[in-house]
């Protein structure tokens, strides 16, 4: 009985030694083929075929793809920033933005802006269609506008519009038609102001006042059709929800012989290694979403430096500290956090794609002052203020320091999440000890805009359009205080800042507003409701096929301009230049 | 027969409810606003606020959910082809006088009965794709590796097997990607195709990925039952009746060695209908397994509880489906 067991004993070691050799030969073999994936050298860039003075030529189809989804095309209701650049290309607004940020005008041939500031008359280009062919006119911008701020539409934007003359009466039901916008004539529209509004071109110029063709009607339907008067129409059919979207050239846009491109086709909820995957092999003609690894190759590659660019900087992003909420209802330990953090080490997480930041206003937003010195790092000073709130700590003994332990709310598989890490490094060196609470982004939204109920959080802000208004505003003022869904994260209020703030909204003069603001930053960078840390920007890379195209200060694509200068992918196929043959799924054009 | 068939009916109509009504709960109790993700992260809260009232996401929850079951199954009017849809059963389902209504989309404000109709084939493709590659494969090495016990071939099945169950999803699906689609070029991709040919080359990748788990787990179960019922009575008397070795393994050895199997691909079906998050994701196959992951990182109730109601319909219709193929594939259970 015993040697059977002794037996069955060694026959089981020898089969488990077996399996671990079949094991491991299995595991040596998978790794000899998929090792090279790791350190995969960048495919060539596909050139163009002309040469590089050619002239632009019309036709080709561009395209894209996206990690992020599309909600709506109806720019009375898109939310996202994403998909309102791909209404932008299908919209045409009365103004649009400019390279340069300025705003200028588009589907209006000009405006003039009358004696005391508070009317805005536009005159429509005559002649200009919609994609149904019908012409745009002061009556449809008027029924646009009053379609996309009426009380039933789900307009995330709409109260960005409420200095019109008549929005509270329109949007609270009590009045039939939005009484600030009227139209002089079948070309001309004017909207009047409650109040002067230094911030009302760059608002108008956003993607959810622009005309709508006769087809949506007076009110929001989710079933209408998109229908635009901008270079790109939708296919019909051209839209398959979460997966992909198709937009065909607007034969009858107002610029003639744009756009050049007969199509672009946007692939949505695309994982980041197949977009890199489908770059290289000419599947996509540009790339935006680009992991760290990545964008070192691209960027320190000779062969692809010259058709990357990064976007503008319009992103800040700091540790927001609740001043209604212990122990950050103390302005020094708020000016230690300030002064703590070590700015370059949040660069350095995602070295290229982001700047230190240490005042309101990201760089590539108008009256940025590159002098202003705003928020400093001084461990020295950190420490003094933290003796100023009486939580004096020595960092040789490590005593002292404030006894009770910080929640820090962030969000997982986020930058927040690591920069949270080199937060809580810090701010132990002064005596602050923070313990970081992942929840769901969700969460991570209700939880930190919620009053009373978290002390300090990551909180990040994109610009809805280019003007420091938008962020002073919705971060800063005390009207963005609610006590659901605050926008103003730190529940900062300053009657003084306020009234600048108030003042630089309704200022015209320029030089005036820069002045406003800088002091208005002055204020904000020594109050502390937030210790500003970066700002961020991305990186796009393109085929030098893709001519004309750049990137634009607000929108994520812009292709007006686009043209496409590709030799026929058969072609290069065929001469070896493309790698192996695709297969015939594979995505030939 | 029938009392047994209507008590089954009735207990999977409890099993859907509960799980639905506890979906609703910890949908709607979640520190989360649905409203905030359909006005987007920088909306001011007068705007989000308009949109929470619009949405209905104001009201107390008892009255969402009551409101909720109340149209979820209801007699209306009977639409006739072509005529003018009612506007307040423009998100039904209907047959005949029978509506079914799970409601609208926040996001994508479209009826969530439309949006389930567009993606439920999709995945129920891709599902029985994965379970043919789980079968053909699990099955064809379990029964090699138990036939050739102890040989190379059975070191090498176990061993796979053993990489297989632990090799992740996501792992395996983008190392096949990298292999298969992008250095060989042999498959697309990722996406869905529009013609037969392209949905049949899109599928494997997906299908593969979702596949080799199962088929790795199906070797060990097959190759371990076989080896247990090939030292029963009836394989002695059969072998000594003289009866090929091929016939002895698939007449009454595999047969046997069926039942476990049996339980195990009933339970995998209806997994696969709303399990198969990873890879519709990484290959972006349009099914309700990406589209659920969208849905709750968006906080979408209605689709929620639409994606909820589908996979439990579905795990419990193949329960009892498993139940009645027990009956076929072991007579005793006929009684």
């Amino acid at each position: 009985m015993r040697s059977i067991r002794a037996r069955s004993k060694v026959t089981a070691a020898m089969h488990t030694s077996r399996v671990a050799v079949a094991l491991a030969l299995t595991c040596a073999v998978g790794t000899v083929a998929l090792a090279p994936g790791c350190r995969e050298p960048l495919a060539a860039p596909i050139a163009a075929a002309s040469p590089g003075d050619a002239l632009p030529r019309s036709g080709g189809t561009v395209h894209f793809a996206s990690f992020a989804d599309v909600r709506s095309l109806d720019p009375a209701v898109a939310s996202e920033a994403f998909g309102g650049s791909l209404i932008a290309q299908m919209y045409a607004g009365l103004v649009e933005y400019d390279f340069d940020g300025s705003v200028v005008p588009d589907l209006a041939e000009r405006f003039e802006l009358s004696p005391d500031g508070r009317a805005y008359t536009f005159h429509l280009r005559e002649g200009a269609r919609f994609h149904d062919g019908d012409e745009v006119t002061a009556d449809d911008v008027k029924r646009s506008i009053e379609r996309a701020l009426h009380p039933s539409t789900p307009n995330p934007f709409a109260s960005f519009c409420e200095n019109i003359e008549g929005y509270a009466a329109y949007a609270g039901g009590k009045a039939d038609a939005l009484s600030g916008v009227v139209v002089g004539g079948r070309y001309v529209v004017t909207i009047r102001l409650e109040t002067p509004d230094a911030t009302f071109l760059p608002i108008l110029a956003q993607y959810a006042l622009r005309p709508v063709c006769k087809s949506a009607g007076a009110r929001f339907e989710a079933t209408w059709a998109p229908c635009g008067a901008g270079p790109l129409k939708l296919l019909p059919g051209g839209w398959e929800r979460g997966r992909s979207l198709t937009l065909v050239r607007h034969d009858g846009y107002f610029r003639a012989g744009l756009p050049r491109i007969d199509s672009v086709t946007f692939a949505f909820q695309m994982p980041i290694a197949t977009q890199r995957f489908k770059f290289e092999q000419g599947e996509l003609d540009a790339v935006k979403d680009l992991n760290q690894s990545d964008f070192v190759q691209f960027t320190s590659d000779p062969r692809w430096k010259a058709y990357g660019e990064f976007d503008a900087e319009k992103e800040i992003w700091g540790e927001s500290m609740n001043v209604e909420h212990a122990p950050f209802d103390n302005i020094e330990i708020r000016r230690a956090v300030a002064a703590a953090i070590d700015r370059s080490k949040y660069r350095k997480l995602k070295a290229g794609l982001l700047h230190e930041a240490n005042q309101v206003i990201p760089r590539d937003v108008p009256l940025y002052d590159p002098n202003f010195k705003g928020q400093e790092e001084s461990y020295e000073a950190a420490l003094a203020h933290m003796a100023n709130a009486g939580y004096a700590y020595d960092p040789i003994s490590k005593k002292g320091g404030y006894p009770g332990v910080i929640p820090y709310y962030t969000y997982p598989q986020s930058y927040p999440e690591y920069s949270g890490q080199v937060l809580q490094q810090q701010l132990a060196t002064i005596g602050l000890r923070i313990e970081l609470r992942l929840v769901s982004y969700p969460a991570y939204l209700a939880l930190t805009r919620r009053r009373g109920r978290v002390a300090i959080s990551p909180q990040g802000w994109q610009a809805d359009y280019p003007d420091p208004s938008d962020f002073f505003e919705a971060l800063f003022h005390s009207k963005s205080i609610a006590d659901e869904d605050s926008n103003n994260t730190s529940f900062y209020k300053n009657a003084k800042v306020d009234d600048v703030l108030d003042r630089a909204h309704g200022e015209l003069e320029t030089a005036t507003r820069a002045r406003l603001y800088g002091e208005a930053n002055r204020i904000i960078c020594d109050d502390a409701p937030w210790a500003f840390a970066y700002a961020s920007r991305r990186y796009e890379v393109h085929h030098p096929y893709l001519r004309g195209y750049r990137t634009h200060p607000v929108w994520a694509y812009f292709l007006r301009d686009a043209w496409l200068d590709r030799t026929p992918v058969k072609a290069l196929a065929a001469l070896g230049l493309l790698g192996a043959p695709t297969a015939p799924l594979g995505g030939l054009r | 027969m029938r009392q047994r068939l209507a008590r089954r009916l009735l207990s999977a109509l409890l099993i859907v409810w509960a799980v639905t009504t506890v979906s609703f709960v910890i949908s709607h109790v979640l520190p989360s606003d649905p409203a905030r993700l359909v006005a987007g992260p920088q909306a001011r809260p007068a705007d989000v606020a308009r949109i929470r009232t619009q949405l209905g996401l104001d009201r107390p929850i008892v009255i969402q959910y009551a409101h909720y079951l109340a149209r979820l199954a209801h007699v209306g009017p009977t639409v006739a082809d072509g005529a003018p849809v009612d506007p307040s059963h423009a998100s039904c389902a209907t047959v005949g006088p029978l509506h079914v209504d799970l409601g609208t989309s926040y996001q994508q404000r479209r009826p969530v009965v439309a949006i389930l109709a567009d993606r439920l084939p999709r995945t129920v493709f891709l599902g029985l794709a994965a379970l043919v590659v789980q079968l053909a494969l699990g099955v064809g090495a379990g029964v090699l590796a138990a036939a050739k016990r102890g040989s190379m071939l059975d070191h090498t099945a176990v061993g796979l097997s053993i990489l297989g169950v632990s090799t992740p999803t996501f792992l395996l699906g983008v190392g096949l990607q990298f292999l298969l689609a992008h250095k060989l070029r042999l498959l697309p991709l990722d996406g869905f195709g529009r013609t037969f040919g392209e949905h049949a080359a899109s599928i494997v990748l997906p299908a593969l990925t979702l596949g080799i788990f199962g088929a790795a787990y199906y070797t060990r179960l097959v190759r371990d039952e076989m080896l247990d019922v090939l030292h029963d009575d009836h394989v002695r008397t059969a072998r000594a009746k003289g009866l090929p070795e091929r016939t002895v393994l698939t007449r009454h050895v595999l047969r046997n060695a069926l039942l476990p199997l049996v339980t195990v691909v009933g339970m995998d079906l209806g997994a696969l209908v709303g399990g198969a998050v990873v890879a519709e994701h990484l290959f972006r196959w349009p099914g309700v397994g990406a589209l659920s992951v969208t849905a709750i990182l968006d906080r979408d109730s209605p689709l929620i509880m639409g994606v909820v109601l589908v996979t439990s319909t579905a795990v419990v219709l193949a329960n009892m489906l498993v139940d009645g193929v027990y009956a076929l594939v072991d007579p005793r259970l006929r009684q």
